[in-house]
């Protein structure tokens, strides 16, 4: 078998985990994929938490298939995908079904050709994984070009952000992680627990962890996570819709640079 | 299932009576036959040590595609010399197709239960997590418990040892050595004193917990967070 370079033109891919669950990811990958799109681009979301899954609750969406109909019944990826807006469509997962939730390296295999054919559809695809360290949160990381850590303030999402970097580094050789504060004071606050965070994987790992930013809180969040509209479209003045913002933007400058963890596969 | 090469019970060629025709059915069957007895052990009708090589094999590698754990269960009847030596060798014999018997009607379908050789027997059991295994081997022990064997109007009590073990996909493991960690509880089952269950203890099983105590205090250690957040690890206040 020979290594060949993967979607050598194909999208930026990124993966949006955390470990700790209820820190935010689900909400923080839809609304960046709104400010992407916004912004002009193409984005898929794939909801990545195969169990649980709650990116169309989030959205009020109507779902026609989901990821487990692709891989069990050969439903058509093109077809599961729901537009919300002209440029952004949403790969549904389908809620409380825990034999999904562990996929097993052939079904990783499928899935993985599958997103690839989609991503040609698309100037972004983001991922939102389940919360823990299973097995298809691993390959979802492992699967992306970068890697984003979502986390809040507090020691539990610390630790378990930690952790994941930790594994993902030590077993799956993935060396480049932008972290993503969520529910934070201010921005001090967010770079303080980067820097924090940073010079215990720099001694521990050897790892550079790179800073994308804080996301302060912000009472437009949860109520748009209660109304089931993305924050940045009801509230776009909102602090937290104009940091979403800005970290969009950063986004779009990976676009333009050759990713740090593009995959070579067999 | 294997089907037999040709399923049509006429001759290709239309011959009535065939005597070719016949002799290939025969051979088909006898074949089939043979097939069976390969991997049957004869006493007990279970499934022999080569049968069990091979489907260990296979379910190992389907564990490696489809990321669902195998499970193997070790098992040796205690005491087994005992009741060859106070009731004799066929008391012996009908002590091993009784067990057989009732552990057979105690597993799923899908299970593979072999005789090893001797008293020890194997059961594979495809696509299972080892909670499940340790579940399936209480209920064998607890059967053969409740079910003695009856010999010449006597009631003559049955018990085993067992050793469980899991193979999971990120195992590297060969059929050899899966086989050798299982037999390797089973003996620590013997050596506690028979009739019991013993597998690979959680704590044993866990690698090197994920973010260590140095990392933890790092972590939380220095006063990078604000006051009211900093809390300590638990482990070290119960050593303190």
């Amino acid at each position: 078998m020979k290594e060949i370079t993967l979607r050598n033109s194909g999208p930026v891919t990124a993966c949006l985990s955390s470990g700790k669950g209820g820190v935010g990811k689900t909400s923080l990958s839809v609304n960046l994929a709104f400010a992407l799109a916004q912004k002009g681009v193409r984005v898929l979301v794939v909801d990545g938490d195969l169990g649980l899954a709650n990116v169309d609750v989030l959205l009020k969406l109507q779902v026609q298939s989901t990821i487990r109909d692709i891989l069990d019944r050969g439903a058509d990826p093109l077809e599961a995908v729901v537009y919300v807006e002209p440029r952004l469509g949403i790969l549904p997962a389908s809620s409380g079904v825990p034999d999904l939730a562990d996929l097993g390296p052939d079904d990783h295999q499928e899935l993985g050709s599958i997103l690839q054919s989609l991503g040609d559809n698309f100037d972004f695809v983001l991922v939102d994984t389940a919360a823990g360290i299973g097995s298809s949160v691993l390959w979802f990381n492992t699967f992306v070009d970068h890697n984003i850590l979502v986390l809040t303030p507090d020691p539990t999402a610390m630790t378990d952000a930690y952790a994941l970097i930790k594994v993902l580094s030590r077993d799956y050789h993935r060396k480049s992680f932008h972290l993503l504060l969520n529910q934070v004071k201010n921005e001090a606050e967010a770079k303080q627990v980067y820097d924090h965070l940073a010079r215990v994987a720099s001694h521990f790992l050897s790892l550079d962890l790179e800073y994308l930013g804080g996301v302060p809180h912000d009472p437009a969040v949860s109520k748009g996570v209660r109304d089931q509209v993305p924050f940045i479209k009801i509230s776009p003045r909102s602090k937290a819709a104009l940091a979403i913002s800005g970290y969009a933007e950063r986004l779009l400058t990976w676009a333009a640079q050759k990713p740090a963890n593009r995959k070579t596969a067999v | 299932m294997q089907k037999p090469l040709c399923v049509s019970a006429l001759c290709p060629y239309g011959a009535v009576e065939c005597p070719l025709w016949a002799e290939t059915q025969r051979l088909q069957e006898e074949c089939e036959r043979l097939r069976n007895l390969s991997y049957t052990d004869h006493l007990t009708g279970l499934f022999n040590r080569r049968y069990l090589k091979s489907a260990i094999d296979q379910e190992m590698e389907r564990t490696r595609r489809t990321g669902l754990p195998t499970s193997l269960i070790m098992i040796d009847l205690d005491y087994f010399k005992r009741i060859n030596d106070t009731y004799g060798h066929q008391a012996g014999d009908e002590a091993l197709k009784w067990v057989s018997q009732i552990w057979r009607k105690n597993l799923r379908r899908i299970d593979i239960p072999c005789r090893y050789g001797g008293e020890e027997f194997a059961v594979i059991l495809p696509g299972t997590r080892l909670r499940a295994a340790l579940k399936a081997a209480r209920r064998l022990q607890t059967a053969l418990v409740n079910s003695p064997l009856e010999w010449q109007g006597r009631e003559v009590a049955l018990t085993a040892s067992f050793g469980v073990d899991s193979y999971t996909a990120r195992d590297n493991l060969t059929v050899r050595s899966f086989v050798k960690r299982a037999d390797h509880y089973l003996l620590e089952a013997k050596i506690r004193g028979r009739n019991q269950i013993c597998y690979q203890q959680l704590e044993t099983a866990k690698p090197t917990p994920e973010v260590t105590m140095d990392e933890r205090s790092a972590l939380f250690g220095a006063p990078a967070l604000p006051a009211t957040e900093i809390t300590q690890p638990k482990q070290a206040s119960k050593k303190g």
